[in-house]
């Protein structure tokens, strides 16, 4: 499909400035927020209007798109965009009836502010797409992207994903019950067998063309599934693994999005149980707790694995016999309805030397 | 409201409707230019403030061109205040 060459990742963990993922950070109030750095590069005056999405979004990418000259487009996936602004901006449409509104926070309400902000910051006049599909906005990202680097072999872009923690729909989320009730670290999130998880939020973007050399990762293929049937999920998998992924070699490390929810394990479950039992399985979402584009989260991780070879011990669930990763399955689903299966290799020029 | 006390007030709201979280009602003085030079604002702020006026003040400016003349700086924007408000 295509091939990673730079990340960027906006987490809860120490993702952002050298990276340390050994050290896992603990989650406060049942919640994981990201650790937002400081915001060097953006002016004060557009600063100032940015939302937390926005802001970690825009955050992410500048490092990768600074005065590059060929960036071809922004593709970016996004569930609800600014949602702290859109329901500020509804509740404003309430409080004032439909009257004169603050126009900041339309502004910063749509699903494309990052987008557009990272083109305006950029100057980038080219490609600008913002994937909204709720569970899948970043697959469906990535699917973009791959179809325009097959139709235009020499781009490069910046594929990416962002996702908030927003006040009001965290309440509306606990009240659906997809949090916890009882108070859970993420360091006993596996172990918690409740329904509900911890939510989570981040922003990681990457740097994604044609080219083999010198890459970090070839992004193999990829596919997403629509069911809360659990026989249908099996069988898209099956056929997935069947037609792509072990005709680049054995998996050797399944990446999943477990999250704690006693509710939704058995789809994680009848993944592992399709892998060889020399498979390592690892999880990730003790990290970025759990949000619609966390899948993310889980490539820049299998970026970082292959370049690093190693995992930190809290993310592995089943240390399988073999060593090291060349070929690494990242399985996840948001409210067991909508899965994705991301299939990452190593490239030969992506071994050694390369840090993220 | 004594006019001092009003230009206070005004300040503050300006900062916080704004977002001006870098500044202080301090730093704004009552005859410093809101727009170009001085503050710095654009044509979204300016929205902004006439936003302002119609909640904290209960004045509606219908009229671009009377916005100009309004939002000057301080000084202008608590005048008109001061002879419009209705609240």
């Amino acid at each position: 499909m295509f091939y990673i060459h730079q990340t960027c990742c906006i987490s809860p963990q120490q993702t952002y400035t050298d990276p340390d993922i050994n050290m896992l950070v603990e989650s406060a109030g049942n919640k994981l927020t990201v650790i937002e750095p400081s915001c060097e590069g953006i002016p004060m005056k557009v600063l100032r209007r940015m939302n937390k999405g926005v802001r970690i979004g825009v955050g992410a990418a500048l490092p990768l798109i600074q005065g590059l000259q060929e960036l071809s487009g922004i593709i970016i996936g996004t569930a609800n965009g600014g949602m702290e602004e859109s329901i500020l901006f509804l509740n404003q449409i309430i409080e004032y009836n439909e009257g004169i509104l603050m126009p900041g926070n339309f502004v910063q309400s749509t699903a494309n502010a990052a987008a557009s902000q990272l083109s305006l910051l950029s100057h980038n006049k080219g490609y600008n797409m913002t994937h909204v599909h709720r569970g899948t906005a970043f697959e469906n990202a990535v699917i973009d992207a791959a179809m325009m680097l097959k139709e235009n072999r020499r781009h490069s872009y910046l594929l990416g994903a962002v996702d908030e923690i927003s006040g009001y729909n965290y309440k509306f989320e606990q009240i659906e019950g997809w949090y916890k009730k009882e108070v859970v670290s993420n360091k006993h999130l596996y172990k918690s067998d409740s329904p509900g998880t911890i939510p989570g939020e981040g922003a990681v973007m990457f740097l994604v063309n044609n080219v083999k050399h010198n890459a970090l990762a070839k992004l193999a293929a990829i596919t997403t599934i629509h069911s809360e049937n659990a026989m249908t999920v099996k069988h898209i998998m099956e056929d997935f693994l069947t037609n792509h992924v072990l005709a680049e070699g054995n998996i050797d490390l399944l990446l999943t999005g477990e999250d704690g929810d006693n509710r939704f394990e058995h789809f994680y479950l009848q993944c592992e149980a399709l892998m060889d039992s020399n498979v390592t399985v690892a999880r990730f979402k003790h990290m970025s707790g759990t949000y619609p584009t966390a899948s993310a989260f889980a490539l820049w991780l299998a970026c970082r694995a292959l370049t690093s070879q190693t995992l930190p011990g809290h993310m592995i669930k089943k240390q399988g016999s073999q060593t090291g990763y060349k070929n690494i399955l990242i399985y996840n689903h948001d409210k067991g309805k909508q899965h994705s299966l991301m299939q990452v290799t190593i490239t030969a020029d992506g071994v050694h030397g390369k840090t993220l | 409201m004594a006019a001092e006390e009003l230009k206070q007030q005004l300040k503050k709201q300006v900062i916080e409707f704004l977002n001006l979280t870098e500044m202080k009602p301090e730093d704004i003085k009552d005859d410093e230019p809101l727009f170009g030079e001085g503050l710095g604002l654009d044509s979204i702020d300016s929205l902004e403030l006439i936003v302002l006026l119609h909640r904290e003040y209960g004045i509606i400016i219908k009229d671009p061109k009377d916005g100009r003349k309004i939002l000057v700086d301080i000084n202008t924007m608590a005048d008109h205040i001061e002879q419009y408000r209705t609240k």
